[in-house]
């Protein structure tokens, strides 16, 4: 199958991650037919995922489709790469109704837009008017900095990496002290049984 | 019959001030009764949701101390807020918190309450529930066990005793404060919009 | 004028000893569920203050002036139906106004509590509160079945509607002699109580306690008011059919206590049924058992 896919599709070697995962990448107007193929001929009937990866220094999205065996026994990756600016691909709702949702929620983080997908409304974020927040050129610290302003601490903050080890040195300091008893216990005990063999030897010798 | 009644209460009811420390034996009466008898909005906001069954339940028990559940915010005193909070959660405390009848009490469970938490620098949860809704008592912990929530209902009880927890009073006097907190988060449209024709028009059915 | 005077006194003792008793028993009631779950309860004068804080809230909110009669009509059916039950079937004490009017009457005022209900809540405008009223008015068809027709027998077989009579004339408790029609009848008394199995109405998780769902505040006092009065005046009225009535306080607070035991025992132990099912098993199994006893009852000599 795997020859058969490179060949046809002239892609890259299929890496073979795990015994039961693969993963290819072929061009954006290849990946249906791809996924046709697999689903009516290999029998990978169930699709378990539509991830993105923000790839901004290349400048393109890696969108993958995680297709599953019926048995659960194999898993094949799909990816395929489609620009940063006007990121857009055909829907898969027509082979895989749950792929509505999974759209739905890449549209919202990402800005993608899937034609075809007739539900593309907001899933977890309400009235989000700013950049799609999973997008890496959104800076999250500096919008939550801007829009909300923190409680300062209280007057008898300790910083906490310094009296860790302040905390850590007194421990470790306590239990040489605590060995160093012990071994002088023991030096006692023995001196005080060595005079009393010293004594028995006496006692025999006498 | 107007719908009124209100008006003639705060007439007769009009001279407490802010600081409710009481200042007459029926005061002092009405907040023995008051603590003896804590009705709480089963209503779960966030990953706090998962102690409030333990402690109302047999193990913690927390009816001995007179507290139970209740179905609607109408007939609820203490709403707990436990956990972070999204704007999309936020959204619904507030409308929540404004259908409950005074005297209302807040307690505010977990750390994502107080500064943040573990979602400090997250782009969807907000940070200080006190500038959104007033806050009686807040309970620490990531989930505080049903140890801690039930001292913090002994701590909540006392200062109702006390006449301290007047933080509904807080609410209505500060109220262009907190509104203006609410909107900076969640735009001018702070209620949920409901699309049922049986929500427009009031009156019924 | 004596008399007006000494019935005014004694409706009021009846009052406020069915407000004192049936608050009691439903801190009685919280303890002994909390005992089955393997914890202790709350306090027994509970209900006191749970009824009270809500009597001092500050704020309540209304929504016209058929939402504030609904109560105070549940109210009003409460109040009418115990007066009209007498406490003790030897004595003039505690009878109130017994002697005017009988079991019809009784029967009767009971349905005015459900009717204010229904009104007040739909004045409200809430979609949970029309469902849970809903819900109580189907249950209530079913669940009067059976009552009715062992509440017949019993008329028939004392020929006379008068519950003084009916519970003077019972040697050995109606519940021994006729025990087809008490096993009907307390299916429907269980259903009455609203305990579990029957409690779909008002149930917390289902509908959000239905019916209560917009009331806060003086409305819910008043609403637990009327629940306790109501609760008593039922357990005296199911004493005096088939239990024998009473003949002194003691004697009538143990027997109602018996009963109020067995049924929250009951509704301790199973779970909730569906609207449909409720109906479904109330017309038939309490009904007919309620028919043959009462076949039996007349035709058996």
């Amino acid at each position: 199958m795997n020859t058969l896919i490179r060949n046809r599709f002239g892609t890259d070697e299929i890496e073979v991650k795990r015994d039961d995962l693969s993963k290819v990448t072929v061009v954006k107007y290849r990946v249906f037919e791809l996924i046709h193929l697999l689903v009516e001929q290999y029998g990978y009937t169930t699709l378990n995922a539509i991830t993105c990866a923000d790839w901004i220094e290349e400048g393109h999205f890696a969108i993958t489709y995680m297709l599953t065996t019926r048995a659960r026994r194999h898993t094949f990756m799909v990816q395929t790469m489609i620009g940063r600016e006007e990121a857009k691909i055909d829907s898969l709702t027509m082979l895989f109704p749950q792929a509505e949702i999974m759209e739905r929620d890449l549209h919202e983080m990402y800005g993608i837009d899937f034609p075809g997908n007739g539900n593309l409304v907001e899933l977890s974020l309400e009235n989000w008017v700013h950049t799609p927040p999973l997008r890496r050129e959104f800076d999250t610290l500096a919008f939550v900095n801007e829009l909300h302003d923190f409680r300062e601490g209280r007057d008898d903050n300790l910083d906490v990496k310094a009296e860790m080890k302040r905390l850590r040195a007194l421990k470790k300091a306590a239990k040489e002290a605590a060995a160093k008893k012990e071994a002088l216990k023991t030096e006692e005990k023995e001196e005080a049984s060595q005079p009393s063999a010293a004594q028995k030897e006496s006692g025999h010798g006498k | 019959m107007e719908e009124g009644f209100l008006i003639q209460q705060r007439q007769m009811e009009s001279d407490l001030s802010s600081d409710t420390s009481h200042k007459s034996s029926v005061d002092f009466l009405m907040n023995w009764f008051r603590k003896r008898s804590i009705f709480v909005l089963a209503y779960g906001t966030g990953c706090g949701a998962i102690e409030m069954p333990p402690t109302f339940t047999s193990r913690y028990d927390a009816e001995r101390l007179g507290i139970r559940g209740a179905a609607t915010p109408r007939q609820a005193d203490v709403i707990i807020v436990s956990g972070y909070c999204s704007y999309k959660t936020l959204r619904r405390i507030i409308r929540t918190y404004e259908q409950m009848a005074n005297p209302k009490y807040v307690l505010a469970l977990g750390s994502c309450t107080v500064n943040g938490g573990m979602y400090w620098d997250s782009y969807n949860t907000i940070k200080k529930l006190e500038d959104y809704i007033p806050v009686d008592m807040y309970v620490s912990g990531c989930m505080p066990r049903p140890e801690s929530i039930l001292e913090g209902f002994l701590a909540l009880q006392k200062e109702i005793a006390e006449g301290k927890a007047s933080s509904w009073q807080r609410y209505e006097e500060n109220y262009e404060f907190y509104r203006k907190n609410q909107e900076k988060v969640l735009g001018r449209n702070v209620a949920p919009a409901y699309d049922a024709d049986w929500y427009l028009y009031d009156g019924g059915l | 004028m004596v008399e007006y005077e000494m019935i005014v006194i004694d409706l009021f003792l009846m009052l406020v000893s069915a407000y004192v008793v049936g608050f009691l028993y439903y801190g009685l009631y919280r303890n002994i569920t909390a005992r089955f779950q393997r914890r202790i309860g709350p306090p027994v004068t509970q209900s006191f203050y749970d009824s009270i804080k809500f009597w001092v809230k500050e704020e309540t909110l209304s929504h016209g002036w058929m939402f504030y009669l609904g109560p105070v009509i549940m109210m009003a059916g409460a109040l009418m139906t115990l007066f009209f039950i007498p406490f003790f079937y030897q004595s003039d004490a505690f009878s109130g106004l017994s002697r005017y009017g009988n079991l019809f009457v009784v029967l009767y005022l009971m349905m005015l509590g459900p009717l204010g209900n229904a009104m007040g809540v739909g004045a409200g405008g809430s979609p949970f509160g029309a469902m849970g009223v809903t819900r109580g008015l189907t249950r209530l068809f079913a669940m009067e079945l059976p009552f009715y027709i062992a509440v017949i027998a019993l008329m028939s077989i004392n020929h006379s509607a008068d519950i003084a009579t009916i519970a003077a004339h019972q040697e050995s408790y109606n519940a021994f002699s006729y025990p087809l029609l008490f096993i009907g009848a307390l299916f429907s008394f269980i259903a009455m109580m609203g305990q579990s199995p029957f409690d779909v109405p008002g149930a917390p998780v289902e509908v959000y306690s239905g019916p209560a769902s917009e009331f806060s505040g003086k409305f819910l006092a008043l609403l637990m008011s009327q629940s306790a009065i109501f609760s008593f005046a039922k357990l005296v009225l199911m004493v005096n059919l088939f239990l024998g009535g009473a003949s002194g306080f003691a004697e009538l607070l143990l027997k109602t206590f018996a009963l109020f035991v067995f049924v929250i025992a009951f509704g301790a132990l199973y779970g909730r049924f569906k609207t449909p099912q409720s109906v479904d098993f109330l017309v038939k199994v309490p009904t007919g058992i309620a028919v043959v006893g009462l076949l039996l009852a007349i035709y058996g000599g």
